[in-house]
């Protein structure tokens, strides 16, 4: 069966979907990647941490995202988490039992937000939640704006949200059905699906295939073999913190007290909508190029979407002030990775050495069609729109908000020793930015697995 | 209004095309403007015989936006339809650059805080591809400057001159249809060459 951008638009095809809508296109579009079987394991202590495969990209090592991807957000249903407590783990354990704990089987992560530790276990959070000392503040805040951010940009405050991943939709819609139907401690606030890789094989990638069935404006400008519908890679394994970097303790900076949140992480949600044709009528390749990554980088072949960031093509803050001086611009990547990147040497409490330039966090963002989300319980509030938009769900796990503030401030061009790179907030200058809008935020506090239901509840 | 823009568009009898696939000669209601534009600039200049609904090519006329002749003979000529709210543009240019082959640079501005940066970049950029029409052979790029931004943009070359024709990429019409409105509009020129 073939879609056209006319017939989708006709209602054909969407009337011809099940509940996951537009997203049924993606398993019609690629088959799951293939992926190297992986021996049984013991469940590791974090949440958040999955064992992905790599490939390699223009030659470099490049992650392969799970295909399907999942965010559920919701408010507490019960007054009462402890007598829930047990329900929940149940469930989270069955699906355990059920599917690996790697892309062919099921990733689910159950992050809570600072209204659930406010309301319904404020003193026990008084006492557990996790500190980041660098920061001097608690290492969950709630959400803020940030300078590129327009106004409108809503500071989401849910309870809780569970990110779902999966070569399988299937899987995913059994772990919905689990954890949200099944049960009675939720009230969904809002649903959020996307997709991500099927790029890296073919003639076309599961994106363009995507945002051209969809009739996203600009989708035929998109490159034909992009990860994302931005057009660079960006799941290259240098790029993203290794295993367990971002657990709050590795680095030193975030005190989980009396260790209740060790091997806990900070989770981000947000949700981006992205100009494609923007980005790729107003910005040649060369800008492209220097916009993402850092101004002077001139051996990029054109064409090019892999484009190596390892710890040596990491820039100093330094060397971006100065690229910013000299070209009036900074790369979203140079910019960012002024703090998202190691500055020194560090070892781990387990004894794990993090070079220099190692990447901290772990992102886990994925593509969407959702216009701003699949489903939303206050359609109104949230601006729910009928015809699909070209996005971005962005997920990323860092040991605190504040260290995620910072990489978020640092894409702006406030430097992390308070330096501002004199751009406007929605400046053609800011490149990436300028295409970006941001509709909704928040953070969540990953828990490690041994209390990730009801996190507290029980003392 | 996007409509009765679409519809007509689809049917054959648009306002200003030519008869069949052939482009003998300038429509007489537009070869005048064209005329004077070829004898100006010392130079052959291309006549559409074709244009995007609701468009036509009179200079001089309703749907004429921009008439611009530069001191080095380069001229740009530009037809626009502003549909009411927010229905959308058909925006069309011609240009020409007679005696020179080179794609033409841009100044750029970046203003950063109290300073501002000033800067050229080439106006037409990011081929993407090469369609051709009898005689021409023209390069696609996606990524235009000034009046052609937001544009797709086909360039060639003729005689030693460079020479462009563009569509803003916006509704009402389609990605797809205004790909297809450029190819028309190629296969449609011809030359108009200088007199006296």
């Amino acid at each position: 069966m073939r879609f056209t951008r006319r017939r989708f638009l006709g209602g054909a095809v969407a009337a011809s979907l099940g509940g996951a809508g537009v997203y049924e296109l993606v398993d019609r579009f690629t088959a799951a990647p293939a992926r190297q079987p992986r021996p049984a394991v013991a469940l590791p202590p974090e949440q958040h941490v999955i064992d992905l495969g790599l490939v390699e990209s223009e030659g470099v090592p490049v992650v392969v995202p799970p295909l399907h991807h999942e965010v559920l957000t919701a408010t507490l249903a019960t007054a009462d988490p402890a007598a829930a407590q047990q329900g929940l783990e149940r469930a989270l354990a069955d699906l355990d039992d059920r599917y690996s704990l790697d892309a062919a089987g099921l990733g689910v992560t159950v992050a809570w937000g600072l209204p659930y530790f406010e309301r319904y276990v404020p003193e026990q959070a008084k006492l557990h939640l996790p500190f980041d000392h660098r920061a001097g503040k608690p290492a969950l805040l709630p959400a803020r704006r940030f300078p590129s951010d327009p106004a409108g940009t809503i500071l989401e405050r849910n309870d809780v949200a569970i990110l779902l991943r999966s070569d399988s939709r299937a899987h995913i819609d059994v772990a919905r059905k689990a954890l949200f139907d099944d049960l009675p401690y939720f009230s969904i606030t809002s649903v959020r699906r996307g997709f991500a890789g099927g790029g890296f094989a073919g003639k076309q990638s599961l994106p363009k295939k995507m945002a051209l069935a969809a009739g996203i404006p600009g989708a035929d400008l998109i490159p034909d073999t992009s990860e994302l519908f931005l057009g660079f890679t960006s799941t290259q394994k240098a790029g993203l913190g290794p295993r367990l970097i971002a657990n709050h303790e590795t680095l030193g900076f975030v005190d989980v007290r009396g260790g209740y949140f060790r091997g806990g992480t900070h989770m981000h949600l947000s949700h981006l909508d992205e100009d494609v044709a923007a980005w790729y009528l107003l910005f040649d390749f060369d800008e492209r190029v220097l916009t993402t990554f850092r101004p002077g980088l001139t051996n990029v072949k054109r064409g090019a979407q892999t484009v190596p960031q390892g710890p040596k093509d990491v820039a100093t803050q330094a060397e971006t002030a100065a690229a910013f001086k000299r070209t009036g611009r900074f790369g979203h990547s140079a910019s960012i990775q002024t703090t998202s990147r190691l500055l020194h040497d560090v070892v781990g409490p387990d004894g794990t050495l993090y070079p220099k330039g190692t990447a901290v966090p772990q992102r886990a963002d994925f593509n969407t069609l959702d216009n701003p989300f699949a489903w939303s319980a206050t359609p109104d509030a949230d601006k729910m729109q009928k015809a699909p938009s070209a996005g971005l769900h962005f997920v990323v796990f860092n040991p605190s908000s504040d260290d995620f503030a910072r990489n978020r401030l640092a894409m702006d061009g406030v430097l992390p020793d308070g330096t501002k790179l004199a751009v406007g907030p929605r400046s053609r200058a800011q490149g990436f930015n300028s295409v970006l809008t941001t509709t909704h935020r928040q953070n969540f506090l990953v828990p490690p697995r041994r209390h990730r239901s009801f996190p507290l509840a029980e003392l | 209004m996007v409509v009765g823009v679409l519809a007509l568009a689809l049917a054959a009898g648009v306002p200003g095309a030519s008869a069949g696939t052939s482009a003998p000669a300038c429509p007489a209601a537009w070869n005048a403007g064209w005329q004077h534009l070829a004898n100006v600039v010392k130079a052959p200049v291309y006549c559409p015989t074709w244009m995007p609904n609701p468009l036509d090519a009179r200079i001089g006329g309703d749907w004429q936006d921009i008439y611009s002749v530069g001191k080095d003979r380069s001229y740009l000529v530009s037809f626009l339809y502003h549909g009411e709210g927010a229905s959308g543009d058909v925006h069309v240019n011609f240009r020409g650059y007679p005696g020179r082959t080179t794609i033409p640079r841009c100044k750029t501005v970046i203003l950063t805080g109290t300073k501002t940066l000033r800067g050229t970049k080439p106006c037409f950029a990011d081929s993407a591809g090469v369609q051709t029409a009898p005689g021409i052979r023209a390069t696609v790029y996606r990524v235009n400057q000034d009046a052609d931004q937001w544009h797709i943009l086909l360039a060639w070359r003729h005689a030693g001159s460079l020479y462009t024709v563009s569509e803003h990429r916006i509704a009402p019409y389609t990605d797809s249809q205004i790909a297809t409105n450029l190819d028309r509009l190629l296969r449609s020129l011809v030359l108009v060459r200088p007199q006296g």
